[in-house]
């Protein structure tokens, strides 16, 4: 099971939109190996008749009212931190041909 | 040999919420510049919490009720991971495996006659990405996070359509149910309904590979979409080559779909419980007090509107006006079957036409109710004729006067007396003596002609019936 060939390693970095070198696979194969051999143990836990814990603060219906809220924030500040922009437009890499 | 279709359609709805459904930013990004409509949130900065917005599970549960689908009790939102520059958290907010609409069903009238009963698998609520524009002959992509947040609910159907005509019209109706129940502003104009319309065909009991074209925005594109998929999937098998499972896009110039590159590989979307949001439970009570609060919805005004017996184009006419549609409710309510009958093809004839060309308003027809009622009763008593009535229909419902009123001013209202039509009848006699003595020799046919010389005479006021009669008196028949 916790077996990760280079092909996952690399489906892996292209879903998350990252360009791996050759060394990075074989590293992050080895590491991703490792951190799935540390699940494997907390998977050997007996975990029958348990509910799934998605939270735990135990609230529910955390709900707001329909209405505009100042955040204290400008367009210009939001956009402040884009590496690169245009016409008030976030500017990134094209997205199709 | 002979291939079945199937076609299942995932329709995304805006639901028209003043804010977004995890921030408290305005929601309307038809007209806003871009960019500012964003919060920290909305741009996904980190430290940043989203909280449900009530109005959005209000219209969820509402969309719930008109779909016909349970209400689950306990819901809760997932994170989709993808990344992409328009979705600036890395993941979409929707709901997995607990949504908050559970299964449900449509049924849709056809055209041609009869039904189409398409199930629901469920809905959801999740939030739309941002809007990303590709300058042409450029080496970049633009984005605008006006619209990410948008609150949605995406309904699955089942897979229970097999003809690009069933397709049409379980669009047409989710449309109208989503109006109807008032959780979206349903402008397909602004994408405020987009459908993905998977095919498949198949010679055989097993489903053939299916293709699923996106985004679509009107109900005439997602008939052309099933009809066109249908017709290159047969050829494709015909011709002995397979159907790749892929995304496909439409243009609506060429009409044709064409293959798309796809954002993610199959179904790799990472999905986990968000735990930035508690789960939503939601109690029976709730979910009653809102149904309470439905109005009469399509499928029963079908019902009430078939007494009726107008022809069912005029009756879906009238559906695409909720407002109308719920006036002549009350209407055969509270009156007989034919006022309602003469309402009905008044407001899908001449008033509908009065309405297109801008003469009137629907508001303004709901405001002359009682004076469209008032009319009918005139024609009823012979006071006035229907070709009269339908031409004052304009001036009674943009002003304020009284049918009576306005037929007085235009000269209109019928004459029944007889005096006065016999001095008619005695002219239209001795001018057409002819007729009149054929009609004696017992060829009957020449009365019509002689009432038609009646009515002319004075000026389409006598009353059509009277004229008859007396007509057979003169004449001694």
């Amino acid at each position: 099971m916790s077996n990760i060939s280079k092909d996952d390693v690399k489906n892996i970095a292209k879903l998350s939109r990252l360009k791996l070198s050759d060394e990075e696979v074989t590293k992050y194969q080895a590491e991703l190996e490792a951190i799935l051999h540390y699940v494997e143990k907390l998977q050997s836990a007996d975990t029958s008749g348990l509910e799934p814990t998605y939270q735990v603060t135990g609230l529910v219906n955390v709900l707001r009212a329909d209405e505009e809220i100042d955040y204290g924030t400008s367009k210009k500040e939001l956009l402040k931190n884009a590496p690169s922009q245009e016409n008030g437009h976030f500017k990134v890499k094209r997205m199709v041909g | 040999m002979k291939y079945k279709a199937t076609i299942g359609i995932e329709c995304h709805v805006q639901l028209s919420t003043k804010t977004k459904l995890f921030a408290g930013v305005d929601n309307d990004a038809r007209e806003a510049e871009a960019n500012t409509l964003i919060s920290p949130l909305c741009v996904g900065l980190p430290g940043t919490l989203p909280v449900l917005n009530e109005k959005a599970l209000e219209l969820a549960i509402r969309a719930g009720i008109a779909l016909n689908a349970k209400i689950a009790e306990y819901s809760k939102f997932d994170r989709k991971h993808y990344f992409y520059p328009d979705l600036p958290l890395g993941y979409q907010i929707t709901q997995y495996d607990e949504p908050t609409i559970l299964s449900g069903v449509v049924e849709a009238p056809l055209p041609s006659g009869g039904s189409v009963k398409v199930r629901v698998h469920h809905a959801h609520l999740e939030a739309d990405a941002g809007k990303s524009t590709h300058p042409v002959g450029k080496n970049y992509s633009l984005v605008d996070l006006n619209r990410a947040g948008t609150p949605l609910i995406e309904i699955v159907s089942e897979p229970d359509m097999h003809t690009a005509e069933e397709a049409k019209a379980y669009a047409r109706e989710l449309y109208l149910l989503m109006k109807y129940a008032g959780v979206s502003d349903v402008n397909l104009f602004y994408g405020n309904m987009r459908f993905d319309v998977n095919v498949s065909v198949s010679a055989t009991d097993e489903l053939g590979t299916r293709t699923e074209t996106k985004n679509i925005n009107s109900f005439r594109a997602v008939e052309k979409v099933v009809e066109y998929e249908i017709a290159r999937q047969i050829k494709e098998l015909e011709a002995g080559n397979n159907i790749d499972q892929e995304t496909r896009g439409w243009d609506d110039n060429a009409q044709k779909t064409f293959p798309q590159r796809s954002k993610e590989n199959a179904h790799d979307y990472r999905y986990f419980p968000d735990p930035d949001l508690p789960p939503v439970v939601i109690s029976s009570e709730v979910v009653e007090k809102e149904r309470a609060l439905m109005p009469t919805m399509p499928a029963l005004l079908r019902t009430k509107f078939s007494e009726l017996s107008i022809d069912s184009a005029k009756v879906e006419a009238l559906l695409e006006e909720p407002t109308i549609a719920h006036e002549l409710e009350n209407i055969i309510d509270a009156h007989d079957i034919n006022t309602a009958k003469m309402i009905a093809n008044w407001y899908s004839g001449e008033i509908a036409r009065l309405v297109g060309e801008e003469e009137i308003t629907w508001d303004q027809v709901i405001g002359a109710s009682a004076r469209l009622i008032d009319l009918v009763a005139m024609i009823d008593g012979g006071l006035l004729s229907t070709t009269a009535a339908k031409d004052i229909l304009k001036d009674l419902i943009s002003s304020e006067k009284s049918a009576k009123e306005i037929a007085e001013e235009k000269d209109l209202m019928q004459v029944s007396d007889s005096g006065e039509l016999e001095m008619i009848i005695m002219q239209v006699i001795s001018e057409n003596q002819k007729a009149a003595n054929d009609i004696k020799a017992g060829e009957m046919k020449a009365i019509g002609f002689l009432v038609g010389q009646v009515m002319k005479a004075s000026g389409g006021k006598a009353n059509p019936g009277v004229v008859q009669d007396l007509l057979r008196q003169s004449l001694g028949l």
